[in-house]
């Protein structure tokens, strides 16, 4: 009955798992490219909610739709951010890069609630469920786990196949060499920001079929800590690795809730979020590298 | 021995604002209310400043170590009411509480994060303040999520009007003492070993760290100290001025965002910078929230991303840098 119930939560957490990997994917790309901590993720993701939002209540257009055009928000707001400040403190003391996104993250909040309020508001995407034996897996969330796995692939292609990618690439490795080789890094940076903020706000548009009380402003928060436990699995640095962080992330969330639940006297739910807390802490302790690259 | 007491001349302003503060507050009617709102965030941003401004390391888990202050005094009086002989004590032993149990939390806290450089060190704090409140709650520790309502337990320890004098006057008045005292270690700080030691390691850690300076001991002092000062205003202005602590509230990440944007206000590392921003942030909270409620943080959010921009150094940092040579600069710290 018990592993029968883990294996059904198991399941789950995979599918949660992979959307959780895609909405870090953004994260990990901006810290290895500019070496910015983007402290304001949540507020991202959050953003992508409410896109998702406005497109189905005011247009009455399909999530699925709505990915493309959150992570063109994304793109414009990422660019936005990138030329009014964060271009202008790169070659500063990391302080100032991490109360500014954190402040970026506040603004968008108080936007946010400025046009929709502060309440909880969610919203309905009825398409049918399948029944697995030991689960039902709606097909919202199967749909938001495939989105993920196929943007993650295309981001691959994107990196490994194209000019622009082997130029991010470079960057990465090495800015003055890129430089000298004639990438033009000024724009890798901006365009690397860009992509990683287009990522996070489209995966906002995925992690919405996964919430059942629905968005507000303030949601992002939590996504921030999860966003910094999976990197953190994933090496913070490599947007892959932070794919197969979210993986990882998925099992032990929804697996550790099914065991804490068997515990007489305990919030299962509550302890889960101090779990991932503390292997935040654990990792970073042992091994700020990753678990999943060497080093 | 002129020289001596020249060292802590800065600290005449830093008091001066205090005190026409206390005393605006004292005897203009209806003001009380608002100079408690400035000296609370003053003392907020002094505390905060203690450790950002003088290491330049940012800690985005700070509520947490006001949350476990709170949750010390509160501790205090639900135990201990029922014990007569005690009386008003019982209010002096949550203070002792309350700087122990942020100082044994940014202990374990420090412990970890502190090994780790910039970025890592923020993200490691990043989570502090959730991970407690999902404790306390996940693990029903300390009442859980149901929190502690104390009101009856007050009034039994001081009498009705003792504990509505408490809530109202004396309670802020313990804040403006945690102000001034957190001002004075600052500076005492800053003249001393310590704060040489935190502007080299702040300016180039590995040139600190080549040079001799054991720059993780310096680190915890500061980070601690900054601690347990938290935890002071949290005991003080949260627990005795609210009689209750709900996990969601106390632990509530606003004022870790209200720190930051006083500090930077001001000028970080500067002694007069949180007064500063605290007057600032303070006055204009009370009128937008008076003329635009709820949009102070839609106003000062553009505000700290281009103070952060523009103006690095916040306005105490301007100033000092104006009246370097004059002798005003002497106070300007």
């Amino acid at each position: 009955m018990v592993f029968e119930q883990l294996a059904g939560n198991l399941i789950q957490g995979l599918v949660l798992g992979a959307v959780y990997g895609m909405a870090t994917m953004g994260l990990s790309l901006i810290f290895g490219v500019l070496k910015v901590v983007n402290v304001g993720h949540g507020a991202f993701i959050m953003v992508g909610a409410f896109v998702t939002l406005a497109l189905f209540d005011g247009l009455g257009l399909s999530p699925l739709l709505a990915i493309p055009a959150a992570f063109g928000v994304g793109l414009a707001l990422g660019l936005f951010f990138y030329y009014t400040a964060i271009q202008r403190l790169i070659k500063a003391p990391e302080l100032a890069t991490l109360l500014a996104t954190f402040s970026i993250g506040i603004l968008l909040e108080e936007v946010i609630k400025l046009v929709f309020g502060s309440e909880f508001r969610g919203y309905n995407w009825e398409v049918g469920k399948i029944d697995l034996g030991i689960t039902v897996l709606p097909m919202s969330k199967l749909y938001a786990c495939i989105g993920s796995v196929v943007i993650a692939v295309l981001l691959y292609l994107w990196f490994n196949r194209t000019r622009a990618g082997s130029a991010m690439r470079s960057v990465v490795e090495d800015s003055e060499g890129a430089r000298v080789c004639g990438v033009n890094v000024g724009a890798a940076y901006a365009w690397s920001f860009a992509l990683g903020i287009g990522l996070t706000v489209a995966s906002g548009v995925l992690l919405t079929m996964f919430i059942p009380v629905g968005i507000n402003p303030y949601m992002g928060g939590a996504y921030t800590l999860k966003a910094f436990v999976i990197a953190v699995l994933g090496g913070l640095a490599s947007p892959y690795g932070a794919f197969f962080g979210g993986l990882v992330f998925g099992l032990i969330e929804n697996g550790s809730y099914t065991l804490f639940a068997l515990l007489p006297g305990v919030e299962p739910f509550a302890l889960t979020r101090f779990l991932s807390f503390m292997i935040l802490l654990v990792i970073l302790l042992i091994r700020p590298t990753g678990l999943l690259r060497g080093k | 021995m002129k020289k001596d007491t020249g060292k802590y001349l800065p600290l005449i302003p830093v008091f001066a604002v205090y005190l026409v503060l206390f005393l605006v507050g004292k005897n203009m009617s209806g003001m009380w209310q608002l100079m408690a709102m400035l000296l609370f965030y003053c003392a907020l941003g002094q505390a905060f400043n203690i450790f950002l401004g003088m290491t330049g390391y940012v800690d985005f888990g700070y509520v947490a170590f006001m949350g476990v202050g709170t949750y010390g005094m509160a501790l205090s009086i639900v135990h201990l009411a029922q014990y007569e002989g005690l009386g008003a004590w019982v209010i002096v032993i949550g203070l002792v509480m309350a700087i122990l149990f942020s100082t044994a939390l940014s202990l374990c806290v420090g412990a970890v994060a502190l090994r780790l450089r910039g970025a890592y060190f923020a993200i490691a704090t990043i989570g502090v303040n959730e991970g407690f409140r999902f404790l306390i709650e996940g693990a029903r520790i300390w009442n859980g999520s149901e929190g502690m309502i104390f009101m009856a337990e007050l009034n039994r320890i001081l009498g009705r009007d003792g504990a509505s004098a408490l809530a109202t006057f004396w309670a802020d008045v313990m804040v403006l003492v945690i102000a001034a005292l957190a001002a004075t270690v600052t500076l005492v700080y800053m003249r001393s070993k310590i704060g040489y030691a935190l502007t080299a390691l702040r300016e180039d850690e590995d040139a600190a760290k080549v040079m001799g300076i054991n720059v993780t001991k310096f680190k915890i002092v500061a980070f601690v100290t900054s601690a347990s000062f938290a935890g002071l205003v949290g005991a003080t202005s949260w627990a005795l001025k609210t009689p209750y602590v709900f996990p969601p509230e106390v632990f509530e990440i606003h004022y870790t965002i209200e720190a930051i944007i006083i500090v930077l206000l001001g000028g970080a590392g500067t002694l007069l910078g949180p007064v500063a921003g605290g007057l600032i942030y303070g006055l204009s909270k009370y009128y937008l929230s008076i003329f635009l409620p709820g949009f102070q943080l839609l106003i000062f959010a553009p505000i700290i991303i281009c103070i952060i921009v523009l103006f690095p150094e916040g306005v105490v940092g301007m100033f000092k840098k104006r009246f370097r040579d004059s002798a005003l600069g002497r106070y300007i710290v």
